[in-house]
């Protein structure tokens, strides 16, 4: 990250201010689901514990990063006519690749995960920035913005994920944090926590906090 | 270059298709025996939680399981037509005896699944603890495989677990929920006769007040009617396949 700190010298650098703020604007300013409102679907249903909704993050970070790589590369030769269905192709094959992986190293989050990898190819984030952003730029840029907006995703992910584990099921990655002593003591896991209404509720109040914060208005 | 013409475009989608599909075939293969001894792990986990040795969300590590897995689990091979139980033979060993039966005995179905892999286990004084009963059938979309454990009395269920399908999430993929599962726990296979009468799963909820419910009913999953059904079915199938294997073991 040193680069980071060097004002950039030419206009292709590798983090010059462009890239920069090609990466840093979806982590608050146009965050995709507290801005642009995409992908809340999955963000509902990967979201009731920590270690699942940080896998699905980076699943839909490195999906992104790669296919915008792959789709700017080729940006020029994309017949305009198909040009969606080798969108879909593209970003299919990357989430079937992760898949596999998943299905390799991590079993058994990939068996709790299960058609939430698949349903990475129809997240509007993805799509969404292949249409907008890769389509028009270069390769670097481009994984630039797929990260961005990947962590951007995971972010929000991770603090429902958390949320919802630590007052659903008193846990955190799995270890007990709420004390048996409170139980003893008549605390109950707020059952709301677990099911999907509950993270709706929470992504609202989420949106709500950072566009209250950033002074974003809907027009 | 024009990029509108039809030729480019049937050019360019079958480039892109032939590209993408050698990159998954490659994947898909280099990473099949990893995936493979994944699963069968898991298989092995599940043969645990069926039996009780394990719970859901154990923190122990693989190794740990592992080691519980070859400690406290026999696998036997059973012919179930016989009850016989074929000492010192595996899983592959009964696969091929299926294969041979199969071919021997083509008007018999019932031979392509005569050979079945059950297994034992014993508590940490090498008593007999748990039998567990490998159950597979059809659910609305898919096959699904648990296992059913038995007490050492051989009457009352131990625990059961769903570990591998394709149901619907949230509805009939609800059977692998552990929750659901632990009401299987003290059911009981047998009537008062002693006649199999199996688990059933019930549409809706099962009333304590009838002796006969609470003995050997369990509550319905909503939304998932076939897959319950199914269940219900298999369960019954492959108790009756195991009867006399579980006979010869009351003895």
């Amino acid at each position: 990250m040193t680069a980071t700190a060097t004002p950039p010298v030419k206009k292709s650098s590798l983090f010059g201010k462009e890239e920069l703020k090609v990466i840093k604007d979806p982590l608050w300013d146009s965050n995709p689901i507290a801005f642009q409102i995409l992908g809340i679907c999955s963000s509902l249903a990967v979201t009731t514990r920590l270690d699942k909704a940080l896998v699905m993050g980076i699943g839909v970070t490195l999906v992104t990063a790669l296919s915008n790589v792959m789709i700017s590369c080729i940006r020029n030769f994309i017949p305009n006519k198909i040009r969606i269905i080798v969108q879909l192709v593209i970003v299919s094959g990357v989430v079937i690749v992760f898949d596999q992986f998943l299905r390799a190293y991590m079993f058994d989050l990939s068996k709790q995960l299960s058609v939430f990898v698949g349903l990475i190819i129809t997240n509007c984030i993805v799509m969404g920035r292949l249409e907008a952003y890769a389509m028009g730029n270069p390769p670097w840029r481009s994984f630039l913005d797929g990260i961005g907006n990947g962590l951007g995703y995971m972010w929000i992910l991770a603090v429902v994920g958390t949320i919802r584990e630590i007052f659903g099921s008193g846990k955190l990655l799995g270890m007990q944090v709420i004390p048996d002593s409170m139980y003893a003591a008549g605390y109950v896991n707020n059952g709301l926590m677990v099911l999907a209404p509950g993270a709706f509720l929470l992504l609202g109040v989420i949106v709500w906090i950072q566009r209250s914060i950033s002074g974003y208005s809907e027009k | 270059m024009n990029t509108s013409s039809n030729g480019y475009v049937m050019g360019f989608a079958i480039g892109v298709c032939v590209v993408i599909s050698a990159t998954l075939a490659v994947t898909a293969n280099s990473l099949k025996p990893i995936q493979d001894e994944a699963a069968e792990f898991d298989r092995q986990k599940n043969v645990m939680m069926a039996a009780g040795l394990v719970i859901d969300g154990d923190t122990r590590s693989i190794d740990e399981l592992k080691k519980l897995y070859v400690d406290r689990v026999k696998e036997v091979v059973v012919n179930t037509k016989t009850g016989e139980v074929l000492q010192g033979e595996s899983q592959k060993e009964a696969a091929q005896r299926n294969k041979d039966a199969a071919a021997a005995e083509k008007d018999d179905k019932s031979a392509a699944t005569r050979f079945r892999v059950a297994a034992t286990t014993t508590d940490a004084n090498g008593k007999l603890e748990a039998v567990v009963l490998p159950i597979s059938g059809k659910g609305l979309w898919s096959t699904i495989y648990g296992y059913l454990a038995l007490e050492s009395d051989l009457e009352h269920v131990r625990g059961v677990t769903f570990y591998k399908h394709g149901e619907t999430p949230g509805l009939g993929g609800e059977c692998e929920n552990p929750v659901w599962c632990a009401q299987w726990k003290g059911k009981s296979i047998l009537d008062d006769q002693k006649k199999l009468v199996g688990i059933v799963v019930k549409k809706g909820k099962v009333d304590p007040a009838i002796p006969t419910e609470k003995a050997h009913k369990v509550d319905g999953l909503s939304g998932a009617t076939i897959t319950c059904t199914g269940i219900t079915n298999f369960v019954k199938a492959d108790l009756t396949a195991f009867e006399s294997y579980l006979v010869g073991l009351r003895k």
